[in-house]
């Protein structure tokens, strides 16, 4: 993260136009990088029109700098989980679903979210859902 | 919407017994919400109980299928209702119907809330719709694929009909009884000129 | 048992003004008689809980009279997510009649009035809206909109699914002014060929408009990870929790699908409204605004930017029940408030009259809200597969209108025919190369031709629905994605379709449209509640219709001219 980051306000907004030097793509390109010209060459690829999360955590600041705090910390939660490919979050979610999922299975679900993908604000999540889970019996039978 | 209905037939469910296993493999059964027939009369369209429940087993009767009733009283979930009586059907299929009119044909081996036809709006089930229900029913008892009943669909159903199908759905719910158990029924239709 | 009397057509005489008032539309409404025990009301009931609010160890242990042991799972979402625990006791003991005046007095700012309801309650907003008429509700919205310039979103369907179809309507609706549309399908299979349609199409009338496809969450997530979409919106929540869990969801999994959502830079919204719980039959005893407040405060502690409500498809509860339609106004007031994105309704069918369909909404459309309609019909009302909304296509210049007589901007604009004609045909050809380089089956001329100068899907070939259902199983199976799109328009002579399209999906990058209220202009400039973010200060303040938009806004299709009064404007 570079040091000016930090001090990002509304007035950086919209980055896209203000602050392009402080976007890049995962692959590391710039934003005016992205060009017709670069997409026929297939120079851009599909894995440069997603959001990085260090551009995720800028957007939840400037969410923050104008008191919206819980978009700032919806903006951490998804920069976590840039990491975690499609099927899994997919997979994640239905098991967050009422009755889908044991308190093990979602103590592994907060694990791996913070083991396998340093996603320590989606596992605490996660943990607070089974624990309101099972106080409102919404959790799946032990059993099988 | 509905014409004045002239001479008005009346609906009696007299209780025969528990409602148990059919053994009739071509058997349909028709398996009733807690309000239905009493303390409700009609659906929400007017349309009598006495002639959805004639024009069922009418249905069932010219496809060659034979007609149990049962009604049900510890729920007042529509698909919990066919699914139930869907069990106890000798061909393990049932007809399940609202008192407001809302229907859904369904089989004993799917899961409870999918099915084979479901009839959400209650408004558009007239008699005619009614009969082809019973006699698609009968079909597939017998094993047969029938085409299924065309649905109908009103843009200005919401707006005339959503309120009152919460009321009635309400007041449903409130004729659920758990310490009752299904029970068989026989329709005694009487008609009051 | 039913204590309804008969309707009196067994009453012999009636006078002939009866005769007339019987046959005139709004007799075709439903209205019910309230049932507060049941929640079959709107705002104003008994059984509603009394605001209450106390913290202990930074924790909220008391909420509007329930203690933490007696919390039901939204009570404890809403106490740990959405409630500032820090300021919330004295926000809760502010008299109520202060905070409604601060929410329609102009000298206190929107800073301030958003501020305090950060500390609040659902029992203590509701006691606040209760204070306001409609009127009243109306100031509020103005101010507290998140957005300072208001917008509108449109529904693009057909009836048969037909792709070409949604796609040149989705070009006229872009045309028209609209920042947002929306599809949804009858054959769920269709999905990725209509929302290919909508994209094509809107881009070809207006770059930089946004779309979606509503479906179930699992392939509304696909298709925008692939870039096919660009938003989601029908990602429901619920004000009760047995509801919320029939609805198999619950306010964690939700959060954890809104997160999903900005982890793919995708725009989401939440989606609630009066009357669904009752209409569920589990209301829990609670008006209908109650509950929707608590799914307001779920929406805001989740984190995500915004929400569409005002009944949305349950409209036809509370517009039976009395000052129904104050409530509708009232959510939309409180999602304003709560800071977030208002998507405002008008966008179900909800009545036969069409007095009282324009009286509805009046309230959104006047103050201005971040989208006025959340689905206005950009097709034929039979063609609209959200089973139709409060306004389609046949009122377009009454909107027009409207907009000039009030001098309010309701976000659409009066286009020239054969602009809308050119619009139409090239986003029915872009359409037509689309689907002959990616080999689904083909487009004809004669296709192409309806398209441009059809109304409903009665005007249009029939396809081969068969074909097309495997033309959008192998849209799927072979990973298409917008990248791909944007390189077959480009390929085939729609460089500047292409372009838009780019130009949406390089968003991704930047995250600039996960920001609330986030729209793009014409010429790409994220709009969004940060850099117009509205300033609303009484009289001369605000978002005022003036200047080069409202001289776009006084044309219609037929005005006179001044100049020479035997011909009309052009």
């Amino acid at each position: 993260m570079t040091s000016d980051v930090s001090e990002l306000t509304p007035a950086d907004y919209p980055l896209s136009i203000n602050r392009p030097d402080l976007l890049r793509t995962p692959t590391g390109k710039a934003l005016g990088d992205i060009t017709m010209a670069g997409v026929v060459s297939g120079e851009v690829t599909n894995e440069d029109l997603r959001v990085t999360p260090d551009t995720l955590v800028m957007q939840g600041q400037i969410a923050e700098s104008v008191g919206r705090r819980q978009l700032g910390e919806n903006c951490r939660r998804a920069a976590e989980m840039t990491a975690i490919p499609d099927e899994e979050v997919l997979a994640m979610y239905n098991a967050l679903r009422p009755n889908a999922s044991t308190a093990a299975q979602l103590e592994e679900i907060a694990s791996r979210l913070e083991g396998t993908y340093s996603a320590s604000t989606c596992a605490a999540l996660v943990r607070e859902a089974a624990q309101v889970y099972a106080a409102r019996t919404l959790l799946a039978e032990e059993d099988s | 919407m509905t014409a004045a209905v002239e001479s008005v037939r009346t609906l009696t469910l007299r209780e025969v017994g528990p409602a148990e296993r059919g053994t009739r493999p071509d058997e349909v059964v028709i398996a009733l919400s807690p309000a239905f027939g009493e303390p409700f009369t009609k659906t929400i369209v007017d349309v009598p109980h006495a002639e959805v429940i004639r024009q069922l087993l009418a249905g069932i009767e010219e496809r060659g299928g034979s007609a149990r009733i049962i009604k049900v009283y510890r729920t007042a979930d529509l698909a919990a209702i066919a699914h139930f009586g869907a069990k106890l059907s000798g061909s393990g299929i049932a007809v399940g119907v609202l008192s407001r009119g809302t229907t859904v044909l369904h089989q004993r081996d799917l899961a409870r809330l999918s099915n084979l036809e479901l009839f959400p709006q209650a408004p558009l089930l007239d008699a005619e719709v009614f009969r082809m229900i019973g006699a698609n029913a009968a079909q597939y008892a017998q094993g047969q694929s029938p085409r299924p009943v065309p649905t109908r669909n009103d843009q200005m159903a919401r707006p005339r009909w959503q309120a009152k199908a919460a009321l009635l759905h309400l007041k449903e719910f409130e004729c659920i009884d758990h310490a009752r158990a299904a029970v068989e029924v026989e329709p005694v239709i009487t008609r009051v000129d | 048992m039913t204590a309804v009397a008969p309707r009196s057509e067994s009453a012999v005489h009636t006078s002939k003004r009866t005769a007339i008032l019987e046959d005139r539309p709004v007799n075709l409404d439903g209205f019910v008689e309230e049932w507060p025990e049941k929640g079959l009301v709107a705002m104003e009931s008994d059984y509603d809980p009394q605001p209450s609010v106390r913290v202990e160890d930074g924790r909220i242990v008391e909420l509007d009279g329930r203690t933490r042991d007696a919390f039901d799972f939204m009570d404890t979402y809403i106490a740990d997510h959405a409630i500032d625990v820090e300021t919330c006791e004295a926000a809760v003991a502010t008299p109520s009649v202060e905070i409604a005046r601060m929410l329609v007095d102009p000298r206190t700012s929107r800073d301030e009035i958003v501020a305090l309801g950060r500390g609040l309650t659902p029992a203590k907003i509701l006691d606040v809206v209760k204070l306001m008429n409609v009127v009243e509700i109306m100031m509020g919205i103005q101010k507290t909109r998140s957005r300072r310039t208001p917008a509108n979103q449109a529904h693009s369907t057909s009836a048969k699914d037909n792709p070409i179809q949604v796609a040149a309507d989705a070009a006229e609706a872009a045309v028209r002014g609209f920042a947002e549309l929306e599809t949804t399908l009858g054959v769920l299979r269709y999905a990725p060929l209509v929302a290919i349609g909508l994209q094509v199409g809107g881009q070809t009338g207006r770059g930089g408009v946004l779309t979606q496809c509503a479906l179930e969450e699992a392939t509304e997530l696909d298709l925008g990870m692939r870039g096919i979409t660009a938003y989601a919106e029908t990602i429901s929540i619920y004000g009760t929790e047995s509801v919320f869990v029939d609805g198999d969801d619950t306010p964690w999994s939700k959060a954890f699908l809104a997160s999903a959502y900005a982890s793919r830079g995708i725009k989401m919204r939440f989606t609630s409204g009066t009357g669904s719980e009752v209409q569920m039959g589990n209301a829990e005893g609670r008006s209908m605004l109650y509950l929707e407040i608590r799914c307001i405060l779920m929406a805001k502690g989740a984190g995500v930017q915004g929400l569409q409500n005002g009944s949305i498809s349950c409209i036809g509860v509370p517009g039976a029940v009395p000052g129904g339609i104050r409530a509708v106004a009232a959510e939309n007031l409180v999602a304003s408030w709560m800071d977030l994105e208002c998507a405002s309704g008008n966008d179900q069918s909800f009545s036969h009259s069409p007095m009282r369909r324009t009286s509805r909404l009046l309230p959104q459309m006047l103050p201005g809200t971040d989208f006025v309609c959340s689905g206005y019909s950009g097709v034929p009302n039979k063609d609209n597969m959200f089973a139709g909304s409060n306004l389609d296509t046949e009122d377009y210049d009454d909107w027009n209108v409207i907009q000039r007589d009030m001098q309010v901007d309701g976000g659409l604009r009066h286009v020239r025919e054969d602009v809308i004609l050119q619009v139409r045909n090239k986003a029915a050809r872009a359409m037509q190369a689309v689907f002959a380089e990616l080999d689904l089956p083909a487009i004809t001329d004669e296709e192409v031709e309806a398209a441009t100068y059809a109304d409903s899907s009665d005007d249009y070939p029939d396809r081969d629905v068969l074909a097309d259902l495997e033309g959008a199983k192998s849209v799927m199976d072979r990973g298409i994605t917008g990248l791909d799109l944007v390189k077959v328009l480009e390929r085939t002579g729609f460089g500047d379709v292409a372009e838009n399209y780019l130009q949406v999906l390089r968003q991704r990058v930047s995250g600039d449209l996960l920001q609330t209220a986030a729209i793009f202009t014409g010429d790409f400039v994220p709009l969004a509640a940060i850099n117009d973010a509205n300033d609303y200060a009484g009289p001369g303040t605000g978002y005022r219709l003036s200047g080069e938009r409202w001289e776009e806004l006084k044309k219609l299709r037929h005005v006179t001219s001044a100049e020479n009064p035997e011909e009309e404007v052009v």
